[in-house]
């Protein structure tokens, strides 16, 4: 299975984590912890938001660069960095 | 940068104006013309701002339909279709059409009135989470929380459901919101530029297709959101490329276009599912592997490399590995291919021959009417500029193997959530949409019944919707299902009460007539196709008739069942 460590940043506005988080799980992955920081320098901007989700996918067929660009397709995600590989949780 | 309209005071300074009138204002700089919907309380304020603007507000019967005519008229136009509906039930009733836009990429901006700001989370009267509800299914959504927000966010909300993969957005309206009079503020709008392909790539992709000797085009329903009909059919001709078609990309290269194989997958052609397995380079151009169309994914196109063209980076290797992966405009990428395939005549003589060996057969025993027969003869009389709408089920798969399309937006189908009821609201925003079209909507017994206040609404404006009902008081296509997979254990798929629906139809004041022998095809063609009005054919079919071919599910696609 295909786990991993997914750092977001996105735009702060209403809906952006349930959508972020939804989609992850939507697409077949089980969230495994989550950890949010806020005001970002740089890509983010202002008001970015950085969210860090650990994920296991459910099943072999679930890919994490497929769901890294899954998610760049939201609005307002700015940046998505993957690290395909079993982390300790960040919860 | 932009500002809402509002008359100016005597210094010049932007009136003070009601959240509801920037609402319609932004709708009218939007160039909306119609409007789906259906009023209710807390989006009152916003019906109260219609009269005596631009837009012209469509009364559906069911907000279900209102979404589901925007859909249809955001797949004719290319622009976002507009639907409208209270809090609640309302926005609830909308929720199929919002999905049904979603899993096609159609580009359509649902609005919906939400109870007062200071009420939201009170569980108040006519109060739902739509926002909430609707995540997994629209491109992007938005509650107001200001009026002064307005302008901005509708201006945002029609962009992001046109641009790129079109798809369906959502605004929540609370009531107070609407009521509130602000001055507009200005604001401007940040737009995504496409990505250029890499040259790369395209080297690389003219690359294979000169050195294949059996390559195949896969095309679907992103060549028409891409608008690259006529990129897609210049590289098919001066190729010389056999094609195939999924459901939705039906009509992007002509179906009566010589090297058009027809559509693949469970209801496709032989010819198609063979040229797919034998192939070894599948260019796949906006089209996403979807299961109806694949089969057993590991079995499809087993011998081919795969170059995968289309505007969404993230289709692209998401369930087939590519050799090549180009993500952009379709047409610019097309108009870069310029390689020919330099060995593979052959391999496209052995496609034609398939093509003639295994077409379709319209002879059919006995004297009832045989639906794919008279699809077909309705669609050849109809013309090149006819729009055919259709539902779900056993009629939606003999539209697709027996009319003819010469464009994509002639065929207005529910492809991805297959939604029964699609139909007659599909009819009614397509021939808004192109109102000097002939449009016609094929629809099953079943299906006709979801949806079928409709006609109603089909009566109130005189559209002059030309309704082929195929009855055979049964649902179809389950029925089938449960004859060659579930042992023909018959369940719950009888409608022999359905009630007489030409009847219905003139009660409704649609002229109607029902058919019921092979003889009597003729004339009802005509006639429905010379009423000036809308009209109703009610033409009765063999409960036991079945869409062949079939591809059995988890089967791979030559593993094909035919009419025995």
């Amino acid at each position: 299975m295909m786990n991993g460590r997914l750092v977001i940043a996105f735009r702060d506005e209403e809906g952006a984590v349930g959508r972020i988080v939804g989609l992850v799980e939507r697409r077949g992955f089980e969230l495994r912890g989550i950890a949010m920081s806020s005001d970002l320098p740089g890509d983010c901007g202002a008001t970015g938001h950085k969210l860090t989700l650990d994920v296991a996918a459910r099943d072999a067929s679930r890919r994490l660069d497929v769901l890294d660009l899954q998610l760049m397709r939201l609005d307002g995600v700015s940046q998505v960095s993957t690290i395909a590989a079993a982390m300790e949780s960040v919860s | 940068m932009a500002r809402a309209a509002a008359a100016p005071d005597a210094q010049g300074n932007p009136a003070p104006v009601s959240g509801a009138r920037l609402v319609v204002e932004a709708l009218e700089r939007e160039g909306v013309r119609y409007v789906f919907g259906y009023p209710g309380g807390a989006i009152m304020p916003v019906y109260d701002a219609l009269p005596g603007s631009k837009l012209k507000h469509i009364l559906v019967r069911h907000e279900q339909a209102a979404a589901l005519a925007a859909d249809a008229w955001g797949r004719v136009t290319g622009e976002p279709g507009v639907c409208l509906a209270t809090s609640g039930p309302g926005a609830t009733n909308l929720v199929t059409g919002i999905a049904n836009a979603y899993l096609d990429s159609v580009p359509m901006v649902a609005i919906t009135g939400q109870v007062a700001t200071h009420l939201i989370g009170t569980d108040a009267f006519q109060e739902v989470d739509i926002f909430g509800i609707t995540l997994p299914i629209v491109k992007h959504s938005y509650v107001i929380r200001r009026t002064e927000d307005i302008p901005r966010i509708f201006a945002e909300a029609f962009e992001l459901a046109r641009s790129g993969r079109p798809g369906p957005v959502l605004i929540d309206l609370p009531k107070d919101v609407t009521v509130k009079t602000v001055t507009p503020e200005p604001f401007e709008l940040s737009r995504r530029e496409p990505v250029a392909p890499e040259a790369s790539a395209i080297a690389h992709a003219n690359t294979l297709i000169a050195e294949a000797r059996a390559p195949i085009l896969y095309f679907g329903g992103g060549v028409a959101i891409a608008r690259a009909e006529a990129a897609l059919h210049a590289f098919a001709t001066r190729s010389g490329m056999p094609s195939v078609g999924t459901l939705k990309g039906l009509g992007a290269i002509p179906t009566d276009a010589p090297n058009f194989l027809g559509m693949l997958g469970m209801h496709g052609t032989r010819a198609a599912n063979v040229a797919i397995d034998d192939c070894d380079l599948l260019i796949c151009v906006g089209a996403r592997f979807d299961d109806r169309a694949t089969g057993k994914l590991d079995t499809f196109a087993p011998r081919a490399q795969v170059i995968h063209l289309d505007g969404d980076p993230a289709e692209i290797g998401k369930l087939r590995r590519a050799e090549v992966g180009i993500a952009g405009d379709l047409s610019d990428i097309l108009d870069q291919l310029t390689a020919v395939p330099a060995e593979a005549g052959e391999w496209f003589a052995e496609c034609q021959r398939n093509k003639l060996r295994w077409a379709m057969n319209y002879d059919a025993p006995g004297n009832g009417v045989f639906a794919p027969a008279m699809l077909k003869q309705l669609s050849e009389a109809a013309g090149d500029g006819a729009i055919i709408t259709c539902d779900v089920g056993q009629h939606q798969m003999w539209v697709a193997q027996h009319c003819r399309f010469i464009r994509p937006q002639a065929h207005l189908t529910s492809a991805g959530l297959g939604t029964m009821g699609y139909g007659l609201p599909a009819g009614i925003g397509a021939i808004l949409a192109e109102p000097d079209a002939t449009v016609i909507t094929v629809s099953g017994d079943g299906s006709i019944m979801m949806n079928i206040q409709e006609l109603a609404t089909i009566r109130r404006y005189r559209l002059p919707l030309k309704i082929l009902l195929l009855d055979n008081s049964q649902l179809g296509m389950v029925r089938q299902w449960q004859e060659l997979f579930f042992e023909e254990n018959f369940s719950e798929i009888d409608l022999s009460d359905n009630p007489d629906f030409a009847e219905v139809a003139r009660s409704f004041g649609i002229e109607a007539f029902t058919i019921d022998h092979r003889s009597e095809v003729n004339g009802a063609v005509k006639r429905l196709l010379a009423t000036d009005g809308p009209i109703l054919c009610h033409v009765r079919i063999d409960p036991r008739a079945n869409v062949w071919p079939l591809v059995p599910p988890n089967s791979s696609n030559v593993q094909m069942m035919e009419q025995s």
